[in-house]
């Protein structure tokens, strides 16, 4: 992604003007780090040499002067963070695809989460950011960073301890799916619940009317539950062809992903540890490979339309 | 007396329990074969227009529209199995494949609205039929496992119940279809 930056004089400019932003940013910080140290230097010393009160007023004001200067920081840091976004990432993007749009404060929303199906606990604590959106030929997609959780209370002697849980963070991916279809179909990763569960259902006792469909290919049995209202339907979307394309897809992604076909949409769900497309404090803007994570996620996605073959209208659907 | 009795309400409950999921597998058997029924006849129903649209641009493809209609009118008579009107289908819809392919030499049939309308429902159908094959041989094997398999296999005698044989995938069904090998652009 080297020549991205360098053959892209109008980013280098913006990269060199925002470089000197970020090292005035990062020598506050250091500064700020410096002072605190400072602080709890003279504590501990204090502390040794027995004057602890005489200590802690005296640290109080390096302790005073560190926060007032990150206070005073904090607004630059974020406008610098937003600067980024809007104007590095988003023109980097464009040499993907001339269509990708980036919104940052955006994302995919809560109710299109729930909606999605893709899993089965509804979140407690909701997060997202960083909607990128385009169209590749025929078929609009779009997708954010998510990060949901759902939170276990237990009540303990000193009161109620609350506990997060992450239902989900990574990236989900929306794309306008192909084919006409009336019933939702659901993908998930075989875990031993869903293994259970699976056999549980088939075999003795099946709750509400979403059943298991049992598919002829086996790895991508082996790998995924799925579940669907119409037998026929669910084998409609996933035909042997989709279901190789889709086991190549999760062999490139480090965790199995999860997918749901639903109202004429695909949502396919990617967990990922990295926050992407967050602008660097300490290391500098201007090294060649800058952008190479960020922009490879976004290559990665926007490639899955081809990969899934997505752009073939031949089924009615414009 | 005490033992025995919960060990015979056990067996009662086991007896109903797999009495009632083989009838249930059976009817799944029976009604994935009756999707299939209805997405054939919707496709059948094509034929004619296809056919009267596909006359009304060539004078050389008569050999096969005469053989569509043949098939058609086979597949439809009602006198035939269920397995060779399956079987008749998968000839039928090999025999449209061909024409498709040489559409290619009639640009103005290729660039008819009704013609390509015509063709993206047959593409559609296409692929529901194989969805639903391939579902109702999803039940049929479930079935046969549950007959086969003990103790289903006590009560298959009981219930007179054979192994059903699976349809097999034509080769074409196992590809996806291609824009580009049906087209041909």
């Amino acid at each position: 992604m080297d020549s991205e930056i360098s053959n892209n004089p109008v980013l280098q400019e913006v990269l060199n003007t925002l470089e000197i932003d970020r090292k005035k940013i990062a020598s506050t910080y250091t500064v700020c780090y410096t002072v605190f140290g400072i602080a709890a230097l003279l504590i501990v010393g204090g502390l040794l040499i027995g004057a602890a009160t005489v200590a802690i007023i005296l640290s109080l004001i390096p302790i005073i002067v560190g926060i007032v200067m990150l206070f005073q920081i904090d607004g630059d840091a974020q406008k610098y963070k937003v600067a980024y976004k809007m104007n590095v990432v988003a023109t980097a993007l464009k040499k993907i695809n001339e269509s990708l749009t980036f919104v940052p404060q955006s994302g995919l929303t809560e109710g299109e989460f729930i909606d999605s199906d893709l899993f089965t606990t509804e979140p407690d604590r909701y997060k997202t950011q960083d909607l990128i959106s385009g169209t590749v030929d025929k078929t609009s997609f779009s997708f954010a960073e998510v990060h949901a959780e759902y939170k276990t209370e237990t009540q303990t002697k000193n009161g109620t301890r609350t506990e997060w849980h992450t239902i989900f963070k990574g990236i989900i991916f929306v794309a306008d799916f192909n084919k006409n279809f009336t019933v939702s179909t659901v993908v998930r990763p075989k875990s031993f619940g869903n293994t259970v569960g699976a056999w549980f259902s088939k075999n003795i006792f099946s709750f509400g009317n979403t059943e298991i469909v049992q598919l002829e290919n086996t790895n991508f049995d082996n790998q995924f539950v799925t579940y669907s209202r119409n037998q026929i339907e669910a084998r409609y979307i996933l035909t042997p062809a989709m279901m190789e394309r889709i086991l190549d897809l999760n062999n490139k992604s480090d965790e199995t992903i999860s997918l749901s076909f639903i109202s004429s949409k695909m949502y396919i769900a990617f967990p990922l540890s990295n926050n992407y497309f967050e602008a660097p404090i300490h290391t500098s803007l201007l090294v060649p490979d800058l952008l190479t994570d960020d922009l490879s996620i976004v290559q990665f996605m926007h490639d899955i339309v081809h990969e899934l073959d997505l752009n073939t209208r031949i089924w009615g659907k414009g | 007396m005490f033992v025995i009795l919960p060990i015979l309400i056990l067996f009662i409950f086991l007896w109903i329990f797999y009495y009632n999921s083989l009838i249930g597998k059976r009817n799944q058997v029976t009604n994935a074969f009756s999707a299939i029924d209805v997405m054939l006849k919707k496709r059948f129903d094509l034929i004619p227009n296809l056919v009267e649209i596909v006359k009304q641009y060539t004078d050389y493809e008569q050999s096969i529209l005469t053989k569509i209609v043949e098939l058609r009118a086979k597949a439809t008579s009602g006198s035939i199995s269920d397995t060779e009107k399956a079987s008749l289908d998968a000839e039928l819809s090999t025999t449209v494949r061909g024409l498709m392919v040489n559409v290619e030499n009639y640009p103005d049939l290729k660039a008819n609205a009704s013609f390509t309308n015509l063709q993206t429902t047959w593409t559609e159908s296409e692929e529901q039929i194989a969805a639903a094959r391939r579902t109702y041989n999803a039940v049929v094997t479930d079935f046969n496992n549950a007959i086969m398999m003990f103790p289903g296999n006590l009560f298959a005698g009981m219930l007179s119940y054979t192994p059903i044989e699976v349809l097999a995938t034509a080769e074409e069904e196992r590809k996806n279809i291609s824009a580009k090998e049906l087209f041909n652009r």
